[in-house]
Order: structure tokens, then sequence, then C-alpha cells
């Protein structure tokens, strides 16, 4: 089972095309990276997601994915994105969402590559919820071939729902334009071979399926997997043989099935029928009582038991015959008294409970397969209930909704934290805020402003004036007001006096230098002050800008502290009531899985009494016949020794 | 999955080939026909995909269910990043691991400011998903904005499995956005060693 789960992750990674391109080729088997699909992780987030997914952690990387996107942290892989998230709700039973995405995909903003995945994966959703006409249809809008893996998947698949529509001569061919018949000695082509052998014993062309099921009853079995496929495909055509009257055909067959195997006890049950049909009862009975030693929880043991007299009887060891139909009612008897008690036992509720606590996964999983069935009186006569579709679902439904139950009580505690967090968050401002209320205060940004604006007038007059001196600095201006006052006192003073004169003159000869040097430096002074205006009005402008942004922060922190607040608060409520339909709907699982469990025990108990009912008449039916013979002779010894 | 539906498909497919065996064996009044259709009958599960109604309607009550879970889920993770990491102060370091030949990853210690802040162990499934290329956020917290250091300590078996421990040191400037750092552990295939590579992302 642990190997079929990782196939199923190794067929999704291939399908969303994520396999690691850096797959080391010395490990074990890991999936091929896809050709034509490098994988580089663009977007940290993008393979945080994949580290979740990778550990089969469906849940955690679907509620990943969704924060992503929710973030937009996984801008890099928005198609990859979707095809992983449509399915990851497809393992986790959402068909009807996974079917969403998957639509929303098909449009021709899509690469090809992710359309045909998309198609293929809707395909699977349409099978799995039994629209099988969509589902062939999405298959036959697959354009071209799928990347790795896949593509025998998707002829499989096609094959699979062709049958199911009893198309058959359809299926044989969808598998056979992708498979060339006979060729190929991989896994994928038995499959494909059986499958199409056994297309044709439904057709009634047992000499073509023949030559299918033949060769795949031979191949070397390289693994469990392929072994049991053999077996199968031997015993399926040893079935088709006796059904065809070829007895010997059939035996042929047969013994290809391995003695210690899944289908060995129908092997040998089959086995003994084609001898019987050849009224070999002698031979019949070696596979027959090899059966009668094993389990008696196997339909094919139980029939054995029937089987065994049946061959005494037609061997006239009437007194065998009796005494093994004398076991086979007491067997019967008592393995229905073991149902009884198993029933007793889903009754009083402790089915699933055996069942989950018995495996160790802790992920949830719409793929997720029972490991062992724990050896219980809840669970020991379910073995074929359990293969089968429904229950498994139920199961994986009961144990899914186990597991969101924890998670939710996980998340409950942490709400708590959520809670503390949000009065933090409160307390914090409100001390912050006299502070900030202070810092506010001390800044006057409109005192600021008209002083920068009272400064770009001066300027504007400066330069509209051409007052050069206007720009000097106050070491320059300090002299030059001393040589306009020395002028004002000379202009008062003895022009005629010579010393006057000397000093006038000394007077504008300072004044010209002074005004050669504002002169001169006057370009480069103005650029340099409208350069510190500019400065200053980008320092000014930023200042308003944070003001703005500290006056909207003071205003709205409270505001999304309470939105947190409010978030928080309708959790609570929120996790319980979810909690408490997890709870419910589990138990309504429990109850209907118990339902249907009870129903398939009441049905082998039916056949219980009907092979007890079977029993009983043959025995009947010999000591009327003892009876008979014994009055007609008279007192005659009974060669057969019945009891 | 489709190798397991096959199979499925082959047990469905059986039963009518095993009423063959007993339909031809069938010559005598106490011959266990009827038991014979018994045996074919229970080699049949119920076939996939066609289900039961109530089963449907269950499962359509727990579909819904779920759904409603993972999107409380969803809402639940963004919260908490929103409320405890807020964008401003967030800082996330990543761990990332490109092939893997020459370094088997155990633990990674990460220091920030001189202060331990994380300490990971990997399992070897946590190991497995990094080498198939995911990678691990190991770390998020609050840092204020300005200068700070990150140490980061890997521990594991480098080449020849020879225990190995190596440290990789980054200054970080923390501005007004989330910042994320990846640790990645790379091959340097031409000196056979592993090499650890700090890449800071905005």
């Amino acid at each position: 089972m642990p190997g079929r789960c990782n196939k199923v992750l190794v067929a999704v990674l291939l399908a969303l095309g994520i396999t690691s391109a850096s797959a080391k080729e010395k490990r074990p088997p890991e999936p091929r990276p896809l050709i034509g699909t490098p994988q580089l992780v663009r977007d940290l987030h993008w393979g945080d997601v994949l580290f979740y997914f990778y550990q089969g952690d469906y849940l955690q990387a679907l509620t990943r994915l969704g924060a992503a996107q929710d973030f937009e942290r996984v801008s890099h892989h928005g198609v990859e994105a979707e095809l992983l998230k449509g399915g990851l709700y497809l393992s986790l039973g959402q068909h009807e969402e996974a079917g969403r995405i998957f639509k929303a995909l098909l449009n021709d903003n899509v690469p090809l590559d992710v359309r045909n995945r998309a198609w293929f994966y809707l395909a699977k959703v349409w099978y799995q919820r039994n629209y099988l006409e969509e589902s062939a249809i999405a298959l036959a809008s697959i354009r071209g071939a799928l990347p790795g893996d896949l593509e025998p998947e998707r002829h499989l698949l096609e094959a699979q729902v062709l049958m199911y529509l009893n198309r058959y001569d359809e299926a044989i061919r969808a598998l056979e334009r992708w498979q060339p018949v006979g060729k190929g000695g991989d896994v994928w082509s038995s499959y494909a071979r059986f499958n199409i052998g056994v297309a044709l014993v439904r057709q009634e062309r047992v000499e073509e399926a023949a030559e299918l099921l033949n060769e795949v009853g031979q191949i070397a079995a390289s693994s469990e997997e392929l072994a049991a496929l053999r077996d199968k495909a031997n015993l399926a055509l040893g079935f088709a043989w006796l059904k065809a009257n070829r007895p010997e055909d059939a035996k042929k067959v047969l013994q290809r099935v391995r003695l210690e195997g899944p289908q060995s006890n129908k092997a040998l049950l089959a086995a003994g029928w084609a001898d019987s049909a050849e009224k070999k009862y002698n031979k019949a009975l070696a596979p027959w009582l090899e059966l009668r030693d094993r389990d008696l929880l196997d339909a094919a043991v139980q029939e054995s038991y029937l089987a065994i007299p049946y061959a005494y009887a037609q061997l006239a060891a009437t007194g065998q015959a009796a005494q093994q139909y004398v076991t086979a009612v007491e067997a019967f008897a008592a393995e229905s008294q073991r149902i009884d008690q198993s029933i007793q036992a889903i009754r009083d509720g402790k089915l699933l409970d055996a069942i989950v606590e018995n495996d160790q996964g802790d992920q949830v999983g719409w793929y997720w397969q029972l490991r062992n069935l724990p050896d219980a009186p809840e669970t020991r006569y379910l073995y074929h209930l359990m293969a089968t579709h429904e229950f498994q679902e139920g199961l994986k439904n009961y144990r899914d909704l186990r597991l969101m139950q924890r998670n939710l009580a996980t998340w409950a505690l942490s709400v708590q934290a959520f809670d503390d967090m949000v009065d933090t968050r409160r307390r914090a401002f409100d001390q912050r805020v006299p502070g900030l209320q202070k810092t506010l205060d001390g800044v006057d940004l409109d005192a600021m402003e008209t002083h920068k604006n009272e400064l770009e007038s001066r300027l504007a007059a400066t330069e509209r004036d051409d007052d050069v001196t206007a720009l000097a600095t106050s070491r320059e201006k300090e002299q030059w007001t001393k040589v306009q006052q020395i002028e004002a006192v000379l202009a008062k003073a003895d022009q005629n006096d010579p010393m006057v004169q000397e000093m006038r003159e000394k007077a504008r000869l300072i004044r010209g230098k002074l005004l050669w040097d504002f002169n001169g430096s006057f370009k480069a002074r103005q650029w340099r002050a409208r350069k510190e205006l500019r400065e200053l009005d980008v320092a000014y402008k930023e200042a308003r800008r944070r003001s703005v942004l500290v006056e909207r922060a003071r205003g709205d922190y409270p505001a999304r502290t309470e939105e947190f607040a409010r978030r928080v608060a309708s959790l609570p409520p929120r996790i319980g009531g979810l909690s408490a339909r997890l709870e419910a709907t589990a138990q309504a699982q429990n109850r209907y899985l118990a339902a249907v469990a009870i129903k398939e025990l009441e049905s082998q108990k039916q056949r219980l009494a009907a092979y007890s009912l079977q029993a009983r008449f043959a025995l009947a039916s010999i000591y009327d016949k003892a009876a008979t013979s014994n009055t007609a002779g008279e007192g005659g010894a009974d060669k057969g020794g019945a009891q | 999955m489709l190798r397991q539906s096959l199979l499925k498909i082959t047990v469905t497919l059986l039963p009518l080939l095993f009423a063959a065996g007993p339909a031809a064996a069938r010559d005598d009044a106490t011959a266990p026909s009827e038991t014979a259709v018994q045996l074919a009958d229970s080699s049949a599960p119920a076939s996939s995909p066609p289900q039961g109604d109530n089963f449907k309607s269950l499962d359509e009550e727990v579909q819904a269910l779920k759904k409603e879970v993972l999107d409380l889920n969803r809402e639940l993770f963004v919260l908490e990043e929103e409320l405890l990491f807020p964008a401003n102060t967030q800082v996330a370091v990543f761990v990332s691991m490109d092939v893997g030949e020459f370094f088997a990853l155990d633990s990674v210690t990460l220091k920030l400011d001189n202060k331990e802040v994380a300490n990971y162990l990997y399992t070897e499934r946590e190991a497995q998903a990094l080498l198939r290329g995911g990678v691990h956020r190991v770390f998020i917290g609050n840092l204020k904005a300005g200068e700070h250091e990150l140490i980061a300590l890997f521990t594991g078996q480098g080449p020849n499995q020879r225990d190995y421990r190596r440290g990789a040191t980054l200054k970080l400037e923390k501005g007004v956005g989330a910042k994320y750092v990846e640790l990645k552990i790379s091959d340097k295939a031409v000196k056979a060693q592993p090499e650890f590579v700090v890449k800071e992302w905005e």
C-alpha cells in the first residue's frame, strides 16, 4: 500500500511537472524530471508549498499555497500554482473545486502542455464522479503527448472509461493506438495487454484474449506488483477457458498461479473445477483439500468445504462425502457465529477506531489507503469490503474529518495567542501616542512653509533686481555696510580737504572691489541658493508627507487593530461550530460505514447459510440414498460408510 | 492510482469470468452451482466509479465541510502572519538544497544578532522534500529597520559520510518591506564539496 501511495504522489508530481530537476540518479525510484518542463523555484514561497507537498502533507500545502496566492508571492508560478491547487483539491476529494480550477486552465492563454494536463485531470475528476461521457470527451481533447508516465496513464484511463461505457472495441483500439499489442515488457505494457485481454474476453473473443493473457501470464515478474498481475492474467484466462468448456487449457494456465498469493485460493478452486469438468474427481480433490486447510474467511475456501464432499459423492464414497458435509455444516455454523460477534463489535462502534488507530499516517488525503488491516473481530471479515471504492472513500472521509478536528483544535490554541497579540498592539499604541504627540507638537510645518516661501520670494526679487549684494556672505555684508557708512560720513565732510578726498578714493576702491567680487560670484551664489531652496522644498515636502502618514497611521492603527480584533473574535465561534459539525459528520460517516460493513457481513452470513443449506440438503440426499439402498438390499452394509 | 484503478477493473471484470468455472462443472443436483455464483459475487467489489446515493449525499456534506475547514485554515494562516509578523518588520529565512550529492543535511541553527532564533533538525522525509525542490521556511520573525547579522550553521554528512559542519554569515540590511533570506546548499562538483550560498530576496 505505501508503494501505491507513492505512485499516486509520483503521478501527481509528474502531472504537475514539478519534479525537481535536481533529482539524483543514484537515488532509487525517483520520478524522472520532465523533459521540457524544467522546474526552477523562482518564488521562495512556491518552494515552501512544494516542501509540504513533497511530504504528502496536502492540507498544509494547500493552506500555504492559498496564503501565498493571497499575498501575491507566487507570481512566477501562476499557472503551475493553479494546476497544483487543482491537484491538491482533487487529492482531498474536492472534486468540484478541482474541476472548477482545471476548467479555468482551459483557455488559450495557458500553454498547451498545461492545458493538456488540465484536460487529463479534469477527465479524472469526471471519471471519479461517474461522468463517463464527459471524461471520454476530456481525454479526447488532449493534443499531442502528455509528459512522462502521464502518457501511458492517459491511454489506460481512456480505455478504462470506454470499457465502463461498454465500448470495448474502442477501448481496445485506444490501447492499441498507444501500445502495439504484444510489444514491450514494461509494467504499463503488461497492464495494457491484460486490460485488452479482459475486454476481449468480455466480447467473447477468447482466442484473441488468450494470446494476450498468455503473454502477461508468463512475464518475468520483477516485482510483487507484476507477479500479482501475472496471477490475475492466468486466473482470468483459466476461467475464460473453463467457461469455453476447455478444462484442459484452463488447468495449464491455472497451474501458473503462485501457490501462495492473493489469487491462489481462487486458482486452486478453479483448478479443482477443471479436473471435475473432466470427471477426474480424484485429481480435483487435491487442490480442494489444499484449500480446505486455509483460512475459512476466504470465500473460495468456504466453497471448497462443499466441493470436497461433492467430489467424494461423485466417487461414490458416500460415507466420506457425508462426513465432509457434516464438517462443512459445523464449520459454517462456527464461522457464522464469529460473524455475529463481528457485527456486534461493529454495532458497538468499534469499527473505524480499530481501523484508523492502526494506520500510522498523519496526512489527510483522498488517496489515503490502509496499510494493514488490524486483526480484530470488527475487521477480520472486511478485507473484501475494504477494497471497495465506496468503503475506502468513506473511510478516508472519516479519517480526514478526524485529522481536521485535530487541526482545528491546534488553531483554537493559537487564537488565544492572537487575542493576546491584539491586546499588546492596543497597549503599545497607547504607550507611544504621548511621545508621538510631543514630537508632532514641536514641529510647526506651516511656519516652515511660510519661511520657505519667504526665502523663495526674496531670491526671486534678488534675481529680478539683479541685486548682487543680496547674496553676499555676512562678512561681505558687514564690509559693504561699513563702506556705505564711511561714504555717508565722508559725504558730510569738507570735500576740499585732501585727506577726505583720499579717503573717498579709498572708499570708492573698496566699494568697487566688493562690487566686483559680488558680481563675479553672483551667478554661482544664485545657483547655489536655488539649489538649496530646492533641497529645502524637497525636505519640506517629505516632512509634510511623513506628517500625513503619521497622522493617518495614528488614525488607522487603532482601526487596524480593531479589525484584527474583529477577525480574531470571529474565530472561536467558527472554529467551535466547525469542530461540532466535524464531530457530527464523522459520527454520521461512522454510522454509515458501520451500516455498509454490517450489510456486507450479513451477506457473508447469508452466503454461509446458503452453503450450509446446500450441505444439509446434500447430506439428507446421501442419507436418503443410503436408506433406500439399505431397504433395497434388505440390511446390506453401506460400502461408503455413511453415518 | 491508475494501477489501483486498473486492479479495480480487473476485480470487477473477473467475477464475470469466475462464473464460468462452476457453470461448466454443473452436472449434478449436488453440484454447488449456487455457491459458485455467490463466490463470483463476493469477488466483485463495489465497482468504481458508481456509488450509492447515501454515500453521495454524505460525501457531498463531507466535501462542503472540508472546504470550509480548508478556507478557515487559509484565513488563520494569513491572519497569523499579518498579526504576528507584519510586512514592515517581517524577516523570514528559507533553506533549500540543490542536488545534495556531497552533503546530507541533518540540522540548521540560526543566530540573528548573536541570538539563537532557530535550531531545526530535519527528518528523512523533510530532507527528501528539500532534495526534490522544496524550500523550507525555517524561521519567521520581526526585525527593526537597519543592519543585522545572520549566522547559519549547517550540520550533516559531507563527502565520504564524514560529519560535516559549516557556517555562513550575512550582514543584512532590513528596510521597510519584508526581508527574505535563502540559505542554499548546493554541490560544487569541481571541488567535490558542498557549497553554502546565502541569498537575499526582497
